[in-house]
C-alpha cells in the first residue's frame, strides 16, 4: 500500500522520545519510510524542542532542511517559557520558510495556549500568516480544542492547525466545533487513536479543504494516517485534498 | 484476515460507533477480514451472561465469520456457565467501572485456572490490568494463553521484559502503532507473539492494516499476524 499520489505531510518530527523506544528516526531512515509510502514532503518539529529545549532543538531541524531541502519543511518549535524567549526563536529562524511554520506544544510545555505568554507569539503569526501546529488533546486544560476558537476569531491572518484533531472521538467533535466557527483553523489527522467514521463527518461539517494529512513520523506510524485516508468513504478529489494540496496551498508551494 | 479485537452489539458508551451483527460484517467484508473475534458490549457494560446470550444469538447467523469470546466473572457459577459453552476465548473486564474484580490470582484464580486447564485464549485490555497483576498472573498461570489487548505503542519497555520472560503472552496489533514499531518488533521478536486486531467498531480497520501492509517484513511474518497465530491458539483449546 501506498498513497497514489505524492503526500504533503503537515506534522512531522526530528529526534527521540523519552517515554518509549524510538525506531528507524534518522532522517535518512525517515525518507526510505516516506518513499515506500509515496510522502514527498513532510514539514518536521525538533522533538527535543518539544520536551526540553527549544533553541538546540530548532538548530537541528535546521541542519536537516539544510541536507534535504527538497523533502522537509521546518516548524520554529517555541517555549512560551521563560517569556520572551519564544519571540526570539522565531526571528533567529525566520529563514526556514515563508510563510513561517511555528509549532506550539502547550501540553509539554505545560501552558495554557491562550495564556500571556503566548500572546507575542500568536501577535508574530498574525503579522506573518504563518502556519501555526498547535498540539491539541480532548479538553485538555492546556490545549483543548476549544481554547483554540477564541484564538483563531482574534488572530485571523494566522493558519492553525489543529494538530491530532484533538485525538479522541470527543476531541474530534470539539476541533470540527471550533472549526465551524474559525475559517483560519484546520484539522491535522494525525494521531494515535484511529476511530471510524470520523473523517468522513469531517468532510461532511467542513469540507475537504479543511482536512490535513498528518502522520507524526517518527513518533507515529504514517501508514495509520494514510490507511484512514485511503479507506474514507470519501470522493477521491477530496482525498487528493487532504493527501497534497491542502497543506501545499497553506505553504503557498501551489 | 483473522481479527483479535472486536466487538459487536448496541453500546452505551459509544453510540453511534458500535455495529450489531449484520453492520459489523459488512465492515468487515467492506475491509476483507474474513474473520473476526468478537465479544459483545452487553458483557462489557452490562452483564456477562447478558451480553454472552447476545453473542449465542448472533454468531450462527453468520456461520464462519465470527468467533465468540465469552464474558467471564470469578464465580463457580461463571466457570459453569463457561463450561457449557465450551469457549475456544474469554474476554475478562476487570476494571471498576466493568466487572470490577481483581485480576490477581487471590481473586480470579479459580476462574484461571479453569481457563489454563482447558488453555482458553484469555483477553484483557490494557487499560483493565495493572502490569503487575499481569506479571502475577503469567508468573502463577504458566500454561493460560493470554492476549493483551491494546497495549498502547508507549509499552514496550514494559511488554519486552514480560515477553521475555512469559511465553504465554501475547498482544494485539490495534495499538501499536509508533513510527515502524510493528517492524521492529517482528526484526526483533519474530512474529510469532503479535496478532491483528482492529478495534473494530470503535477504530477503522484500515488504519491497523495498513500497518501490517507497509511493514517491511517477511510474508510468513505478516500471514502469521494476519491470523495464522491466532487460529493456532484458537485450535489448541482443549472441547
Amino acid at each position: 500500500m501506498k498513497s497514489p499520489i505524492p503526500i504533503f505531510d503537515c506534522h512531522g518530527h526530528l529526534g527521540i522520545h523519552p517515554d518509549f523506544p524510538a525506531y528507524k528516526y534518522r532522517p535518512e531512515e525517515m525518507i526510505e519510510v516516506m518513499d515506500l509510502l509515496n510522502i514527498e514532503v513532510l514539514a518536521i518539529t525538533s522533538t527535543l524542542a518539544c520536551y526540553n529545549d527549544c533553541p538546540r532543538g530548532n538548530t537541528e531541524v535546521a541542519e536537516v532542511l539544510k541536507r534535504y531541502p527538497q523533502r522537509f519543511r521546518g516548524y520554529i518549535t517555541v517555549n512560551p517559557n521563560p517569556p520572551g524567549e519564544a519571540l526570539a526563536e522565531l526571528e533567529r529562524w525566520a529563514g526556514f520558510h515563508a510563510p513561517p511554520l511555528i509549532k506550539l506544544h502547550p501540553e509539554l510545555h505545560k501552558y495554557p495556549l491562550d495564556g500571556p505568554h503566548y500572546r507575542p507569539v500568536w501577535d508574530y503569526a498574525n503579522q506573518t500568516r504563518a502556519i501555526v501546529l498547535v498540539h491539541t488533546w480532548d479538553s485538555d486544560l492546556n490545549c483543548g480544542p476549544l481554547q483554540l476558537g477564541p484564538m483563531a476569531r482574534e488572530f485571523t491572518q494566522a493558519r492553525i492547525l489543529l494538530g491530532h484533531a484533538g485525538v479522541t472521538w470527543r476531541g474530534y467533535q470539539q476541533a470540527m466545533q471550533v472549526a465551524e466557527t474559525a475559517p483560519n483553523t484546520f484539522l491535522d489527522i494525525s494521531g494515535s487513536q484511529s476511530h471510524r467514521t470520523v473523517i468522513e463527518l469531517a468532510v461532511s461539517r467542513l469540507g475537504a479543504e479543511r482536512i490535513l494529512f498528518g502522520s507524526d513520523m517518527p513518533y507515529l506510524e504514517a501508514s495509520v494516517s494514510l490507511g484512514r485516508v485511503l479507506t474514507s468513504r470519501i470522493s477521491d478529489q477530496d482525498k487528493e485534498l487532504i493527501l497534497r494540496e491542502n497543506f501545499r496551498a497553506l505553504l503557498d508551494e501551489k | 484476515m483473522f481479527d483479535a479485537n472486536a466487538r459487536v452489539g448496541h453500546s452505551g458508551v459509544h453510540g453511534e460507533l458500535a455495529l450489531e451483527a449484520p453492520d459489523f460484517i459488512s465492515e468487515l467484508d467492506r475491509f476483507g477480514i474474513q474473520q473476526a473475534l468478537v465479544s459483545h458490549f452487553a458483557a462489557e457494560e452490562y452483564d456477562a451472561e447478558e451480553g454472552n446470550q447476545a453473542l449465542a444469538r448472533d454468531i450462527p447467523e453468520f456461520p464462519g465469520r465470527l468467533t465468540p469470546a465469552w464474558s467471564a466473572l470469578p464465580d463457580s457459577n461463571s466457570i459453569r456457565l463457561l463450561a457449557a459453552h465450551r469457549p475456544a476465548a474469554v474476554r475478562l473486564f476487570f476494571g471498576v467501572h466493568k466487572h470490577n474484580f481483581s485480576f490477581e490470582p487471590w481473586c480470579a484464580g479459580e476462574l484461571f485456572e479453569y481457563l489454563q486447564a482447558n488453555l482458553i485464549l484469555t483477553l484483557v485490555a490494557r487499560d483493565d490490568v495493572e502490569w503487575n497483576s499481569l506479571a502475577s498472573v503469567l508468573e502463577n498461570f504458566p500454561r493460560l494463553p493470554v492476549l493483551l489487548l491494546e497495549p498502547g505503542y508507549r509499552a514496550d519497555r514494559y511488554l519486552f521484559p514480560l515477553l521475555e520472560r512469559y511465553s504465554n503472552l501475547y498482544f494485539d496489533s490495534s495499538t501499536y502503532v509508533a513510527h515502524r514499531q510493528l517492524e521492529a518488533f517482528v526484526e526483533r521478536w519474530g512474529a510469532d507473539r503479535l496478532v491483528f486486531g482492529s478495534r473494530l467498531p470503535l477504530y477503522s480497520p484500515g488504519a491497523a492494516l495498513a500497518v501490517l501492509a507497509t511493514a517491511r517484513i517477511p510474508e510468513p511474518a505478516r500471514l502469521a499476524i494476519a491470523g495464522g497465530t491466532l487460529r493456532k491458539l484458537l485450535s489448541r483449546t482443549i472441547q
